[in-house]
């Protein structure tokens, strides 16, 4: 059973997620200092998250349409993006098996990988927080 | 065991004098009018006339070849070919030559088959379509691109390797034909054997996404290129040693396409990208201390492999794993290549200089499959003990 039950919940969590990586300037400065725009493609269900760290001072994060082209894409099931930010995935094997689809020169941003570790411990409170239930029945 | 997932969509043909059967394999495939993608050298030194001949003899009615790849193929040079194939209305590929030449035939075939820009399928499985019938013939034992699903392309424009990577880039038939190698100089023999052993070992070693299977065709692959690596450097003629090279070259592509390479080809790539060292050599001489790098953590493989091949009968993971270590330093001197850096001709690096290749080392794909995370600090300690 997925652990999102519609789109909005997904951008719920990711926006929270993002805004809150955004917040912490440890995470956020190796990002910025990447200068990519990595967007990542959800489906079941759908939904298009842009992280825009292009001008090397401020992270946009958008839900949905945006208008500058990414540097990467990132495409997976949301249950596996779910999985990433629990620290579940092993992002080699995902790749090597086709479960995330990566466009463009992925090793930039898997170069990030390590730099976004860190948020991984705050992802279960933003999960519980936002959706308002225990990850546990999720 | 862990879970595992293993594919090799490409039909390999081994034998001599295969490699003139290509156009009827190419007939077998769909194709009518392939484009032939070498290099100058093979051209010029007439070392494809029997493809050719097969060509013409097979009924193909113009025979287009496109000659003009570089040892380290770009972007233009893939548009170039894919132009010519176009003008000629081609509808499948020949790739004859080494990596450079299987990786611009494989991402012509891209163009060829899905239009577009190239850069648009840059990545990691995102090639969703079957691309036009292609025949791969390597004409050394060592890249594997004949079997590869990868294909590592330059962009000129910022000076990057691109990377491309989808099952649908594997060649439909591989055709090893042992002739085709048998003038590779000794240096040439040496460093793209030396390529393929850091393939089996490394695959052998990537502990998430390798599989007994992968496993398997590392161990004996390593098995071949120990016992007739040595051959074939020696004697160029030794058709029996040039198959077993090629055979097991074939063997090392099939197992790290299925588990990975590791931090030997990520540091291989960067030192290659900053100071344009042979790739093959390259990897020689950082495989010894790639393998001590991640010794803690592979032993028991490295270990296992070691009294498999003969090399250790000891039981103690560490005692044997060090045998297979000192065993790939000494076919190193065997074959005659470099030991360190210094005699590959890579300046000393130190500040800012060897701060930026890490970082290269550090974002290169290959890395993702090492066993052991690698940060700057490991990296330079690996760089100056191959100094």
């Amino acid at each position: 059973m997925p652990f999102f039950s519609n789109t909005e919940e997904v951008q719920k969590i990711m926006e929270a997620l993002w805004n809150n990586i955004k917040a912490n300037p440890e995470i956020a400065a190796p990002l910025l200092q990447s200068k990519l725009i990595v967007q990542f493609h959800y489906r079941e269900p759908a939904g298009r998250l842009t992280v825009d760290c292009s001008d090397g001072v401020n992270m946009i994060i958008v839900w949905g349409e945006y208008d500058k082209k990414p540097t990467v894409e990132m495409f997976m099931k949301a249950d596996v993006a779910h999985q990433f930010w629990l620290g579940k995935v092993n992002v080699p094997v995902y790749l090597i098996s086709g479960k995330i689809v990566a466009k463009g020169p992925v090793n930039k941003a898997l170069a990030l990988l390590p730099a976004v570790k860190p948020a991984f411990v705050i992802y279960n409170d933003i999960f519980e927080d936002t959706l308002q239930r225990p990850l546990i029945s999720a | 065991m862990n879970p595992f997932v293993f594919q090799s969509p490409t039909k390999v043909v081994f034998g001599e004098h295969v490699a003139a059967t290509a156009y009827e394999v190419v007939k077998d495939l769909g194709g009518t009018k392939p484009l032939v993608i070498t290099d100058k050298f093979l051209i010029e030194n007439n070392l494809i006339a029997s493809i050719l001949e097969g060509l013409k003899d097979g009924g193909c009615e113009e025979v287009v070849i496109y000659s003009d790849v570089p040892a380290d193929s770009d972007v233009d040079c893939v548009n170039k070919a894919h132009r010519y194939a176009k003008q000629h209305s081609c509808d499948s590929i020949i790739a004859v030559g080494g990596g450079s030449v299987m990786d611009t035939a494989k991402a012509t075939n891209i163009c060829l088959a899905l239009g577009g820009d190239l850069l648009d399928y840059q990545g990691l499985n995102n090639i969703e379509n079957p691309l036009a019938p292609m025949v791969a013939i390597p004409t050394t034992a060592g890249t594997g691109s004949e079997v590869s699903y990868v294909a590592m392309i330059k962009d000129n424009t910022d000076h990057r390797k691109l990377v491309f990577g989808s099952r649908y880039l594997a060649p439909d038939v591989a055709l090893l034909d042992p002739i085709m190698i048998v003038s590779l100089p000794p240096k040439l023999t040496a460093a793209t054997g030396l390529d393929a052993l850091t393939h089996a070992l490394e695959a052998l070693v990537a502990t998430i996404t390798n599989s007994p299977v992968s496993d398997a065709l590392a161990i004996e692959s390593a098995r071949l290129i120990f016992n007739y690596l040595p051959r074939a450097t020696k004697n160029g003629d030794d058709v029996e040693a040039r198959s077993q090279t090629l055979v097991a070259s074939t063997m090392a592509a099939i197992a790290f396409s299925n588990s990975g390479v590791g931090i030997v080809h990520a540091l291989a790539h960067a030192t290659g990208a900053r100071f344009k060292t042979h790739h093959g050599i390259t990897n020689a001489v950082y495989l010894p201390h790639g393998m001590r790098f991640n010794l803690e953590y592979s032993k028991a493989i490295y270990g296992r492999a070691a009294r498999a091949l003969g090399f250790s009968n000891s039981l103690d993971d560490n005692e044997a794993s060090e045998a297979l270590i000192k065993a790939v330093e000494l076919l190193l001197v065997e074959v005659g290549l470099p030991s360190n850096l210094k005699a590959l001709g890579v300046p000393e690096m130190d500040g800012k200089e060897l701060d930026e290749w890490c970082a290269l080392v550090i974002e290169d794909p290959a890395i993702m499959f090492n066993p052991r995370e690698a940060t700057n600090e490991d990296i330079i300690g690996i760089y100056k003990r191959a100094y």
